[in-house]
C-alpha cells in the first residue's frame, strides 16, 4: 500500500507535462473568452482593408452586432454592409452553434431576397478577406491539444507561448503557436503552420485599448504568407453591453436593419 | 408626381437621426445574338447605358427609399428612358407591425429561379439578355403589411393594379405566338390585354411563416391572375391574363451540411375550373424539391426538381392535337442546377445555371464570369443559350435568342 502511494506521488511530481497541459488548455480557454466573448454583447464599426501582393487595396466597411448566449457557447452575429457599393445595404447573419454547424443568412435588398447559406466550411474566407469564418467567430479550445512551450516577452509584454495541435487532422493548419498576454489573456500573435511545418499565416493584435473597462483588440491583422497578402481590420465606436435583444437576430431585422445601432 | 411630393415632404420634416445614404452605379451592357435568322427588330440583344441612383433616408422608426434608373439605348425609340424602380415609405407600428407602402420589389418562396408561391412580377426580357440579377424582378406598386409575433409572422401584400410579367416583345427577343403557330418578332406580336383597373381586379398575396426547429415553414395564398397571358379572349381577339388562386406551402432548412427546400402549390385556374375551355389554362399542381451544398472552399452547387401536373389533361390534349399546337406531357419534369465558383480571392466569380426539361426536351443555360477589377469597377462577360426540339415549348420558343454579352459597371 505504502509503495503504491510513493509511486503515485513520484508519478505526480515527475509528470509536469500533465499539469502544464491542463494549464495550457485553461489559458487558451481564458484567451478564447477574452477575445471572442467580451461582455454579453457588443457593437462595432468595422473597416477591413484587404491588401494583395501587388499592394492593391480593397476596403470593406460594415457594422457588426454580437450577442452571446453564454461564454464559450452559442453566439449570434449581425452584419450590415456599407462599402463597397456592390454589397452596400446587404445584411448578413450568423447563428453560431458551439456544437454543430452554424446557420448563416444573407439578405439582398435589391431583390428582397433572404437566402440561407450552406455553412459547412468554416475555412471559407469571411467577405473575401484573409480571415476565415473560424477566425472571425472562433475555434473552440477543446478541438486542439494545447501545451505550454515557454513564458516569454513579446513587444515588452509578458506572454505565455502555447502550441496547439488539432485533435483531428485539419486542413487549415497542422500546428499553431499562440502568444497570449499574461495580464489580459488576449492573443497578441498567432503563427499557423501547415503539415510540412511551414508557416502559412500570422495573426497580430496591432492595437489594444481598454473599452468600457474591457481590454479589446481594436486593430488586428492576418497575413497570408503563401499568397503574400494581408487583411487589416480596424474596430471603431466599440460599445459593450448595449442590451441588444435576441429577436434582432431574426429575418425581420435582416430585412429591416435596427437603426438605433446601424447608421 | 404625388409620390415625389410625399417623398420630398418626408425628407424636409425629419428629426431624430436623419441620415441620408446616396449611392448607385453607371453601367454599359452590350450583347449580340448568335442566330442570324431571328425575326427580331434589332441587331443586338442589348445595347444600353444605365445610371442608377439610390436615395435612402431614415429615422428611428421610418424610412424612405428611392431607386431611379436612367437608360440610353440607341436602338429603341425613345432612346432615353427612365424608370422608378423602387419608391417606398417604410415604418413600424408598435412592436409587431411593419409596413412598406409604394413601389417595391417583393420576393418570397424557396425556389432558385423557380417560382411557385413567388407571385410577384418577373422581367424575363432583362433576365435573358444579361442585365444584373436584380432585374429579374419587376417592381410592383403595393402595400405590404407584416405582423411578427410568437405564432410566427404574417405577411400581406395588396397590389391594387395588377402587375404582369415583362416578357419578350419581339423587339430584341423572339418568342412563340400560339395563334400563328411559330416563333415571331415584334411585327407579329399580339399585345396582351390587362384586366381593367378595378378593386376586384387587385392582387392579394399572403404568407404565414414560422420556425419549426431549424426549419422555416410557410403557408401561402394568392388571389389574382396568371402573370403570363396564358389565356385568349375571342371577343377582344387578344391574349389575356386569366384569373388565378394559388394555395401553397414550403419548408426550408439545414440538412446534411447543406440547405434543403420543398415547395408546392395548387394553381386554381378560376376562368376554367373544368378544364374544358381551350383558350384558358387548366389548373395544375406543382411541387419542387431542392438542395444546395458547398462542395469545396468557394465552390457551391445546387440541384432542383420541379414536377408540374396538369389537371383535366384529356381536354387539353384533345384541344391541342386538333389545333395542331404543341402538346406538353400531363406530368412535366424540370431539373435545374446552379454552380458558383469564386477564384482569385473572390475577385472572380464564375456562375452557371441550367434548366433542363426531359418532358419538353428543351433547356436554357446562363453562364457568366464577373471580375472585380477594384472596389468600384466590375467587368462581366456571359451568355444565354436556349435549346429545344419544339418551338412551342417553354424554353424551346426562345431558341433563336442565344446571345453573349459584356458588361462594365462602376459603382459609387
Amino acid at each position: 500500500m505504502k509503495r503504491l502511494l510513493i509511486v503515485a506521488v513520484i508519478l505526480m511530481l515527475a509528470n509536469p507535462v500533465l499539469s502544464i497541459a491542463g494549464d495550457a488548455t485553461e489559458i487558451m480557454q481564458k484567451s478564447h473568452i477574452a477575445y471572442y466573448y467580451a461582455a454579453n454583447d457588443g457593437k462595432a464599426d468595422v473597416t477591413m482593408r484587404l491588401i494583395n501582393s501587388k499592394g492593391k487595396e480593397r476596403v470593406r466597411q460594415f457594422v457588426m452586432l454580437r450577442m452571446d448566449a453564454e461564454d464559450g457557447g452559442d453566439q449570434k452575429y449581425y452584419t450590415y454592409f456599407q462599402k463597397p457599393s456592390d454589397v452596400a445595404r446587404m445584411t448578413f447573419m450568423v447563428h453560431k452553434n458551439a456544437e454543430g454547424n452554424d446557420m448563416r443568412w444573407i439578405y439582398v435588398p435589391a431583390v428582397d431576397l433572404v437566402k440561407p447559406i450552406s455553412a459547412d466550411d468554416k475555412n471559407s474566407s469571411f467577405v473575401g478577406s484573409d480571415f476565415s469564418y473560424e477566425d472571425v467567430s472562433g475555434r473552440h479550445w477543446s478541438l486542439d491539444n494545447h501545451s505550454l512551450v515557454s513564458e516569454a516577452e513579446l513587444d515588452g509584454k509578458s506572454v505565455y507561448v502555447i502550441e496547439s495541435v488539432p485533435k483531428e487532422s485539419y486542413k487549415a493548419f497542422s500546428r499553431k503557436v499562440s502568444y497570449v498576454n499574461k495580464e489580459n489573456f488576449l492573443p497578441l500573435k498567432e503563427e499557423y503552420f501547415d503539415k510540412k511545418d511551414k508557416m502559412i499565416k500570422i495573426f497580430r493584435a496591432e492595437k489594444i485599448e481598454v473599452v468600457d473597462g474591457i481590454p479589446t483588440i481594436t486593430s488586428r491583422s492576418m497575413e497570408d504568407l503563401k499568397k503574400n497578402q494581408r487583411t487589416i481590420v480596424q474596430f471603431d465606436q466599440i460599445t459593450y453591453n448595449i442590451g441588444v435583444e435576441e429577436n434582432t437576430f431574426t429575418e425581420r431585422y435582416l430585412k429591416n436593419p435596427p437603426r438605433k445601432y446601424i447608421m | 408626381m404625388r409620390r415625389i411630393i410625399i417623398i420630398l415632404a418626408l425628407l424636409l420634416t425629419t428629426n431624430a437621426y436623419a441620415e441620408v445614404y446616396i449611392g448607385g452605379f453607371l453601367q454599359g451592357l452590350y450583347g449580340g445574338r448568335l442566330h442570324e435568322d431571328n425575326p427580331t427588330e434589332t441587331e443586338y440583344t442589348a445595347s444600353e447605358s444605365r445610371l442608377q441612383l439610390k436615395l435612402e433616408h431614415f429615422s428611428d422608426n421610418a424610412e424612405v427609399f428611392g431607386r431611379l434608373d436612367f437608360t440610353y439605348d440607341g436602338s429603341v425609340d425613345p432612346s432615353y428612358d427612365w424608370e422608378l424602380r423602387e419608391g417606398y415609405f417604410k415604418f413600424r407600428l408598435g412592436n409587431n407591425f411593419d409596413f412598406k407602402i409604394g413601389r417595391q420589389i417583393l420576393t418570397w418562396g424557396t425556389g432558385d429561379l423557380i417560382f411557385i408561391n413567388d407571385v410577384f412580377a418577373k422581367d424575363y426580357q432583362s433576365f435573358f439578355v444579361g442585365r444584373d440579377d436584380q432585374y429579374l424582378k419587376a417592381p410592383q406598386d403595393a402595400i405590404r403589411a407584416e405582423y411578427y409575433g410568437d405564432i410566427g409572422s404574417v405577411n400581406v401584400v395588396w397590389t391594387p393594379n395588377f402587375e404582369p410579367n415583362r416578357l419578350p416583345t419581339g423587339n430584341k427577343l423572339s418568342f412563340y405566338n400560339p395563334m400563328i403557330g411559330k416563333i415571331v418578332g415584334a411585327d407579329m406580336a399580339m399585345p396582351a390585354v390587362e384586366p381593367e383597373s378595378r378593386f376586384k381586379n387587385s392582387e392579394i398575396a399572403v404568407r404565414y411563416s414560422r420556425m419549426v426547429q431549424n426549419f422555416n415553414a410557410a403557408l401561402y395564398f394568392y388571389k389574382g391572375f396568371y402573370k403570363n397571358p396564358l389565356g385568349f379572349d375571342m371577343n377582344l381577339f387578344a391574349p389575356v391574363y386569366p384569373r388565378l388562386h394559388i394555395y401553397g406551402a414550403s419548408v426550408r432548412g439545414p440538412l446534411g451540411g447543406g440547405i434543403l427546400w420543398l415547395e408546392g402549390g395548387y394553381f386554381d385556374s378560376r376562368d376554367d375550373t373544368s378544364g374544358e375551355d381551350p383558350f384558358m389554362p387548366n389548373s395544375s399542381i406543382v411541387g419542387l424539391i431542392g438542395f444546395e451544398r458547398q462542395l469545396a472552399t468557394n465552390f457551391t452547387a445546387n440541384l432542383q426538381w420541379k414536377i408540374d401536373y396538369m389537371t383535366d389533361y384529356d381536354f387539353y390534349e384533345m384541344q391541342q392535337t386538333m389545333g395542331g399546337g404543341y402538346v406538353r406531357d400531363e406530368v412535366n419534369h424540370l431539373f435545374t442546377s446552379r454552380v458558383t465558383k469564386l477564384l482569385v480571392d473572390e475577385l472572380l466569380t464564375l456562375s452557371g445555371f441550367v434548366f433542363y426539361s426531359p418532358s419538353d426536351e428543351d433547356g436554357y443555360a446562363r453562364v457568366s464570369a464577373a471580375y472585380k477589377y477594384n472596389d468600384q469597377v466590375t467587368l462581366t462577360a456571359g451568355g444565354n443559350f436556349f435549346g429545344g426540339d419544339n418551338s412551342g415549348s417553354e424554353f424551346g420558343q426562345f431558341k433563336l435568342n442565344d446571345n453573349v454579352y459584356v458588361k462594365m459597371t462602376y459603382g459609387f
